[in-house]
């Protein structure tokens, strides 16, 4: 820069930002305050929120659902507990788009979030991480306390009634739950959340609005896997 | 003859493990295959902790890195050196730890620009199972994992072939028993490692099947002083001791794959 004095705040250019935020629907920064800081800090305030919420539902968005998760698993590895994550799944969504068109669809979306905000607890986080899947991370919990959760989640939305305007629509949804094995190998959030799929979608395959678990991770090695693995000698035998 | 022609086979090394000979492997079996006449792409693909530049003895002009910020092409990054052409790799930089849109794009991309022109592609991996690792495993028709005889290695192996199997379904796997550490082990250690995890997977692995994952060893390397020797030259290991035990069992192993790239099937 060649200003020989430090630039002045007040002469940030904040048009990309504000662009953004029209984009998203947001306020006009100028028709929150008259005060430049206020308006400063509305922007990024704004902006912080947009980068890491979904803007249809105001749940978590999938990339910082993955960094959330990281940080959970590693900490449950840490700590030699567990974390548990639940993808969710809504039936037959297909043909509610189809039938009733995509904004009825995004309300459905948007009750099934609510409902789902509702029914969790406060530690937990949760994510819309596509179209119409979501995923709840668990943290810090007993493989029980995972299933209870999951349980009385799933319960609430299955089935699930949505009213919107006067269409009234029962749905039912899929969910996978799977949890961490305090005595495994650390995996990563996609490898986890892969993992949770599969479950979700032998719900699916099992008759859909139904829960599927893994009461142990295969991914991860079993102490009876390390134990079978470490039977053999890698001195005497190996320098024989 | 444009029907005619096979695509190039990609093999990907990897190992649970950190230091256990991958980029050593890597280098020495692609100056090997071509001097077998095999026309071999070598991608430093540790993006994180790239090193196969310093094991040639090259000084990279520009890295892929620069190639996926589109600051270079491909055809800028690529150096020919010793028969095989190689993708160089920055080192140091985050960014190439995290699966990102670009970074996917720009190996995708390079890939299908160079591919034409090889019979074989070889990806040097990190270690772990990360996400880029996982991604370039997800590119390979073949992996290859490196493993040395100690019961970490052993572990973070058996770990890297489960996650794999469940991840992207892979069933078959090569095994290369590198002897990296200091003491040496008998002849036949790589056929007993590649048994040992063979049969803890088939009695550990959930499946219908017998065998759901098939270990193939592919090459067995002792420990020999001429490797070290080699690297603290900054040359290949047939360039600095050509009949040394490491530099023969390297060139078994090249004939290994050699016969596989020769049977390679047209697309
Ligand atoms: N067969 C071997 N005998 C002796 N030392 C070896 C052997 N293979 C590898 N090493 C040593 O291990 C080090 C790490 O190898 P490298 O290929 O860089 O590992 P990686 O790429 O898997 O991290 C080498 O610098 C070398 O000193
Ligand atoms: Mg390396």
């Amino acid at each position: 820069m060649s200003e020989d004095h430090p630039r002045d705040w007040k002469n940030l250019d904040l048009t990309a930002a504000c662009r953004i935020l029209e984009n998203a629907g947001r306020r006009d920064p100028a028709s929150v305050s008259k005060d430049p800081s206020e308006q400063l800090q509305y922007i990024i305030n704004s902006l912080c929120d947009l980068s890491v919420h979904d803007g249809l539902t105001g749940l978590v968005n999938a990339t910082f659902f993955h960094a959330v998760l990281n940080r959970e698993i590693e900490r449950s590895m840490r700590t030699a507990g567990t974390c548990g994550l639940m993808v969710i799944d809504i039936d037959h969504f297909k043909n509610v788009n189809d039938t009733y068109g995509h904004s009825v669809g995004d309300k459905v979306i948007q009750s099934v979030a609510a409902q789902m905000k509702k029914s969790m607890r406060s530690m937990d986080t949760a994510a819309r991480i596509g179209g119409e899947e979501f995923a709840i991370i668990l943290p810090d919990c007993t493989p029980e306390d995972a299933l209870k959760a999951a349980t009385r989640i799933h319960a609430s939305l299955n089935p699930f009634t949505a009213t919107i305007d006067d269409i009234v629509l029962k749905l039912t949804t899929s969910v996978g739950l799977v949890w961490t094995d305090p005595n495994a190998t650390s995996i990563t959030s996609s490898v986890m959340l892969s993992l949770a799929d599969q479950e979700m979608y032998m719900a699916k395959r099992s008759g859909r609005g139904r829960m599927c678990y893994r009461h142990t991770e295969p991914i991860f090695v079993s102490s009876h896997e390390k134990s079978a693995l470490m039977n053999i000698s890698f001195e005497e035998r190996l320098n024989g | 003859m444009g029907s005619e022609r096979k695509r190039a086979r990609r093999y990907a090394l990897l190992s649970g493990k950190g230091g256990v000979g991958k980029s050593i492997i890597t280098a020495n079996l692609a100056a090997t295959l071509s001097t077998f006449g095999r026309r071999i792409l070598v991608i430093d693909a540790d993006l994180g902790l790239a090193s196969l530049d310093v094991i040639l003895g090259i000084t990279p002009v520009s890295t892929i890195q620069e190639s996926f910020r589109g600051e270079q092409s491909i055809e800028q990054v690529l150096q020919s050196t010793r028969g095989f052409d190689f993708v160089p790799a920055a080192s140091g930089l985050p960014e190439g730890t995290v699966l990102t849109e670009r970074l996917t794009a720009g190996v995708e991309s390079a890939i299908a620009a160079l591919e034409e022109r090889y019979d074989a592609i070889l990806f040097d991996a990190g270690a772990g199972i990360g996400d880029v690792v996982m991604f370039f495993a997800g590119l390979a028709d073949e992996i290859m994992l490196v493993v040395t005889p100690e019961p970490t290695c052993l572990m973070d192996t058996y770990a890297t072939i489960k996650v794999l199997y469940h991840t992207h379904g892979t069933r078959d796997f090569l095994l290369v028993v590198n002897q990296s550490g200091p003491s040496p082990a008998s002849a036949d250690a790589g056929e007993r490692i590649a048994a040992h995890l063979q049969e803890v997977i088939s009695s550990h692995f959930e499946s219908q099947e017998t065998d759901p994952v098939r270990i193939r060893l592919a090459g067995s390397i002792p420990v020999d002083t001429a490797v070290k020797h080699s690297v603290m030259r900054r040359r290949l290991l047939g360039e600095t001791n050509p009949d040394a035990p490491a530099t023969r069992a390297l060139t078994r192993l090249a004939a290994f794959i050699d016969a596989a790239i020769r049977n390679r099937k047209t697309p």
